[in-house]
Parts: C-alpha cells; sequence; structure tokens
C-alpha cells in the first residue's frame, strides 16, 4: 500500500471514532429507554446488550399508559408520586404549541423588521441593529425576576401565552439577524423593478421579495423552533403546572432516586424532531448559528 | 395609491415605523421594561422576617462586591467558560480540519456530527448524570477499570471534580458548534495562496499556522464571541446536573442568582446579582468586540 492510500485509511478510522464519541451518548440513553430495569441499574455489569427490549418506558411516558400496567420490571417503583407524574403527554403537547406559535409568532414579526433594516435607510438603523443583537446576549436570568412578577400581574404566568411571549423573545434577535443577511443577499434591482412597476412596499416585501428568501424563512423557523423546544430556564420560572419536555424529564429526579428508564424514553423522543428538522437546514445552518455573520 | 392620500407618511410602507413596531414593542415591554423594573428592585432591602422591603439603593450593590460568593462564582464562571471555549475551539477546529474532505463518507460524518446541537441542554445534563453515575454509569465504570477514578469520588459529588464534570457535557454539546463553523471558513479558503505555499516547499504544519490560522482569524473571533457569552449565561447544564454542588463548588454567576431566587425568595438580591452579570457580560463582549474588531 502506498502512504497515500495508508493515510487516507487512517483518516477515515481516525474521523469515523470521533463522530462515533458524539454519537455515543445519544445512542447510550436510547439504549437505556428500551432496556428493563433491571438492566439500566446493573451495577456488576454496566455495558449489557443480551437484554429483552421493553416499550415500557415510551408507553408510560408518551402514551399514557399507567405505571401498575406495565410489567414490574419497569419503573423502580421508588417514588410516592402518583399514577400520571411520569406521563409526558401534557408536555409534549405543550412544547409543542409553544414551539409552533413562539416559531410563527417570532419568525412573522422578524421578517417585516429585517425586511425595513435591509431595505429602508432610516437614521439610527445601525444602532437599532446593535440594540437587538445586544438583546442576543442578554442573561435570560437578567429579566426573568421582574418577568415573573409582570406576568403575574397581567395573568401570563403558568399560561401558555406567556412562555409563547417569552420564546418569542428570545428568538427575534436570531430571527432578525437571520433574515436580514437573507434579505441582503436579494439585489436591490428588484424592489426598484417593482414599485417603478406601481407596487407599495408592502406589496413589493409580500408578493417579490417574500418569495425569494423562502429558503432562508424556513431555515429561520427551523432555528426557531429548535431554540424553544430546548428552552429550559425561561420555562422553569414561568410555569408551574405547564411543564415544557426539558422542565418535565427534571421532575423525573426525585430526591429518591432517578426513573432513568423514563427519563431516557421522554428524552429520546424529544431529541426526534430536532433532529429531523435540523436535517432539513444542513445548508443554512452555519448562517443560523452565526446569526447571518457567515454566509454558506 | 388611495393608501398615500388618506395616511400620514408614517402609517405607510414607506416608512420604517409600521415595519418596526411589532418587534420593537415586544422588546420593549417583555425585554428592556424587565431590565428596569430589575434594576428598581434591586434598590430595595429586603427584611427576610417580616418579607417587606424597605427603599436603601445601595443596599444590595453594597452586598454584592462585598459577598464573597459573588466572587466565587466570578472565579468559577470565568474558569468554566475560559476551559470550555478553550477545549471546543481547538477540538472544533481539528475536527473540522479532519472532516474537512470531499471523498465519500465524509458528508454523512459531517451531518451526524451536528446531531448534539438539537438535544435539549436539560437533556444533555440528565445523559451525562445517567453516564457520570458511580454504581452503574458507563463514563464512571470505565474511568474506574482505568484507574482514573475511585467510586468513592464521584466524579459530579467531589468538589475538585464536578465542574470538570460539567465542561465535559458542555463541550459535547457545542464542540460541533464550533465544528461547522471552522467547516464554513475552511471552505471559503481561496486555494491560490496554499499552492503557492507547497510549490515553496511549505509544510502542511506551516501552512497551517502561517496561512489556514491567520485568514480564518476573523471567523474564529466571531465563534469565540458567540461561544464565549452563551458559556457566560451558563444555567441548565449546573441546574440539572449538579444543582451548584458539591457546596458550591459549581456555582457560576447565574446559578447563584437562581439560588438566591428560589431558595432565600430574596428577589432585590436575586435581580442585583442578575444585573451583576448582565453588566460584566456587556463589558466582556464589548471590549472582545472591540479588540478583536468583530462584525457582524
Amino acid at each position: 500500500m502506498s502512504t497515500d492510500t495508508i493515510k487516507s485509511v487512517a483518516r477515515y478510522f481516525v474521523s469515523i471514532t470521533i463522530v462515533l464519541v458524539f454519537v455515543f451518548p445519544i445512542a447510550w440513553f436510547g439504549l437505556t429507554s428500551i432496556k428493563p430495569v433491571s438492566a439500566v441499574f446493573n451495577k456488576d455489569r454496566v455495558v449489557v446488550f443480551d437484554f429483552q427490549p421493553t416499550f415500557d418506558n415510551y408507553r408510560v411516558t408518551i402514551l399514557g399508559g399507567k405505571k401498575s400496567d406495565t410489567k414490574a420490571d419497569s419503573g423502580i417503583l421508588m417514588g410516592t408520586s402518583g399514577e400520571g407524574a411520569y406521563d409526558g403527554r401534557g408536555s409534549i403537547v405543550s412544547s409543542l404549541i409553544i414551539a409552533v406559535c413562539s416559531t410563527i409568532l417570532a419568525t412573522s414579526i422578524s421578517l417585516l423588521a429585517a425586511y425595513a433594516l435591509s431595505r429602508l435607510a432610516f437614521r439610527g438603523s445601525q444602532g437599532y441593529m446593535h440594540w437587538i443583537l445586544s438583546q442576543r446576549f442578554l442573561p435570560p436570568i437578567a429579566i426573568i425576576i421582574p418577568l415573573v412578577f409582570i406576568f403575574r400581574d397581567l395573568g401570563l404566568r403558568d399560561t401558555h401565552f406567556g412562555i409563547i411571549i417569552a420564546h418569542t423573545l428570545i428568538n427575534i434577535p436570531i430571527a432578525l439577524l437571520i433574515l436580514k443577511s437573507f434579505f441582503d443577499d436579494v439585489p436591490r434591482e428588484v424592489d426598484q423593478a417593482a414599485m417603478i412597476d406601481g407596487a407599495t412596499r408592502f406589496q413589493c416585501f409580500y408578493m417579490v421579495v417574500l418569495p425569494m428568501v423562502k429558503g432562508g424563512v424556513a431555515a429561520t423557523a427551523v432555528l426557531c423552533f429548535i431554540f424553544s423546544w430546548t428552552e429550559f430556564l425561561l420555562s422553569l420560572f414561568l410555569t408551574n403546572s405547564i411543564r415544557t419536555i426539558p422542565v418535565k424529564i427534571t421532575t423525573f429526579v426525585t430526591s429518591t432516586g432517578s426513573e432513568w428508564g423514563y427519563i431516557s424514553a421522554l428524552g429520546t423522543a424529544a431529541i426526534i424532531p430536532g433532529f429531523i428538522f435540523i436535517l432539513l437546514v444542513q445548508n443554512h445552518l452555519v448562517r443560523g448559528l452565526t446569526m447571518g455573520a457567515i454566509k454558506d | 395609491m388611495s393608501s398615500r392620500a388618506l395616511l400620514p407618511r408614517w402609517l405607510t410602507s414607506e416608512h420604517p415605523l409600521p415595519w418596526l413596531f411589532p418587534v420593537t414593542s415586544l422588546l420593549l415591554v417583555f425585554g428592556l421594561y424587565p431590565i428596569l423594573y430589575s434594576l428598581w428592585l434591586s434598590f430595595f432591602k429586603r427584611n427576610p422576617a417580616t418579607r417587606k422591603e424597605k427603599f436603601m439603593p445601595s443596599y444590595n450593590w453594597e452586598k454584592l462586591f462585598s459577598d464573597d460568593r459573588v466572587w466565587d462564582a466570578i472565579q468559577i464562571t470565568f474558569t468554566y467558560a475560559f476551559i470550555a471555549l478553550a477545549l471546543q475551539l481547538i477540538l472544533g477546529l481539528a475536527i473540522a480540519l479532519l472532516l474537512d474532505s470531499d471523498k465519500k463518507g465524509y458528508g454523512v460524518l459531517r451531518a451526524l456530527m451536528t446531531l448534539p446541537l438539537v438535544v435539549p441542554p436539560a437533556v444533555t445534563g440528565m445523559m451525562f448524570l445517567l453516564m457520570y453515575d458511580s454504581s452503574f454509569g458507563v463514563i464512571s465504570n470505565a474511568l474506574y477499570s482505568l484507574n482514573l477514578l475511585s467510586p468513592s469520588a464521584p466524579i459530579l459529588g467531589t468538589g475538585s471534580t464536578a465542574l470538570w464534570g460539567v465542561i465535559v457535557a458542555d463541550t459535547w454539546q457545542w464542540t460541533p458548534f464550533m465544528v461547522l463553523i471552522m467547516l464554513a471558513g475552511l471552505r471559503a479558503l481561496p486555494k491560490e495562496p496554499f499552492e503557492a505555499a507547497a510549490i515553496d516547499g511549505a509544510s502542511s504544519f506551516q501552512s497551517f499556522i502561517f496561512l489556514t490560522l491567520p485568514m480564518m482569524s476573523k471567523i474564529i473571533a466571531l465563534a469565540v464571541l458567540i461561544r464565549g457569552i452563551d458559556l457566560f449565561r451558563i444555567f441548565d447544564y449546573v441546574k440539572v446536573m449538579t444543582d451548584s454542588g458539591p457546596g458550591t463548588a459549581t456555582e457560576t454567576l447565574t446559578a447563584y442568582a437562581g439560588t438566591v431566587y428560589f431558595k432565600s425568595a430574596n428577589f432585590p438580591y436575586a435581580s442585583t446579582v442578575a444585573l451583576g452579570t448582565l453588566i460584566l457580560v456587556l463589558l466582556t463582549a464589548t471590549l472582545f468586540i472591540k479588540v478583536f474588531k468583530v462584525r457582524f
């Protein structure tokens, strides 16, 4: 074998090994979710593969099955928490409502602002951009405490609408900056041509430019969805009974022990939508993650 | 054209106002107002016994500077951010160089590499809690068999290793972010300088140090800024994995603000700590932007 072949084989080998290291925690988590409890808590043999796969953990967490209906081998049955404590269906619905609504809200109002910042030259537009950017760098903890009081006074605490607003708030800066970078890619002559033909600014935006940045809007929406779907801190502070999935999962850790079967089942289920979406927007991912600063 | 005749100009789509109104009003009401509210709150002294608050503008701010836990938290936050950033940057660049190939299979590897990005950070915390478990955790057991860890000193339960445990989880999740950005940077490099360097007999290591790195400096600075600010705001991993413990070994600034909020219900002081964090983030970020001339 020539040295080039050896090098290329070695590079494959190292690359695959590294990628496997990064995939391993997810795979391990997924594997745990279908293990019977005796295999999860087996401390004499940590790496077990010869177990009987079970879907009881999914039955309880995402299908609403009763813990008592499943085999005694599911769940560690040590908590005193009632039936339904591990039912994640409500959380899945809440997370979906919140993620979808905040995505639509954040993307649509950011579209308007992004178009104006890209096309209408006005005094202070640079300052406005900086203000938006600084919102992205704001630690959520700095607004969360007053937000709890404001939400309480407005009756928004522990409501879907309240978290939708909160998630929209953190998604706006990201969505706006990405969308502006997509609008900047469209030549201004396009607008000018439409306006010479008698279109108003809004018609020009809605009928001419918007269709040209469809891909960018889709990518932005996907990123907003993922941010909302995975968000933890705001949901934790602003709710008591409505639990998004990330917050719900943390309640499975109790002082008497952690229900690893249920945690891994709901956790694995929560990862799947993100996986599908991120594969759809691979081409715009870098632009999204750098808020339009790097175009790919 | 009739709308132009009926409405004042600032209400038509020719003027930026209607475009920016929804985003601006939302950010003002739920973004800026809470910060002002927070500032206002920080001027009150809370009496824990009577739960009454008294106007004493300097009380909390003086307390902030004389609070040892704040200084510890600042130190822990900086240590955390610095180590995690260095690890993620070096790994990200190395993995990007490795995966930057047009050969068959590398596309799939690059796609797989993005998967950790969509896992909710709270779930990431859970994944690592499971793998770190001192009796059946796969990472702990691997370290036991290598004699690198003893069961009497669990990773997250020991002061000297707990922060590292959290850093590993953060690095697992966010190295892919660096990889993606570095890959975009590598792809955008011009070919000619490298060809010229090769003709002049430069080794690939030399062309990496003298060509790749300088040409990527802008992108590296941008990645460091975005990631650095997110590291500063770290909350989810600490909350889920260690809840600031053992003792206060992993208590970052945001975690401390959360602790003051949840455990002692001292809202004015919690706001002060949160605002202190915000000021520190803004100062550090502004300094970084000025020094490295980052542009969005």
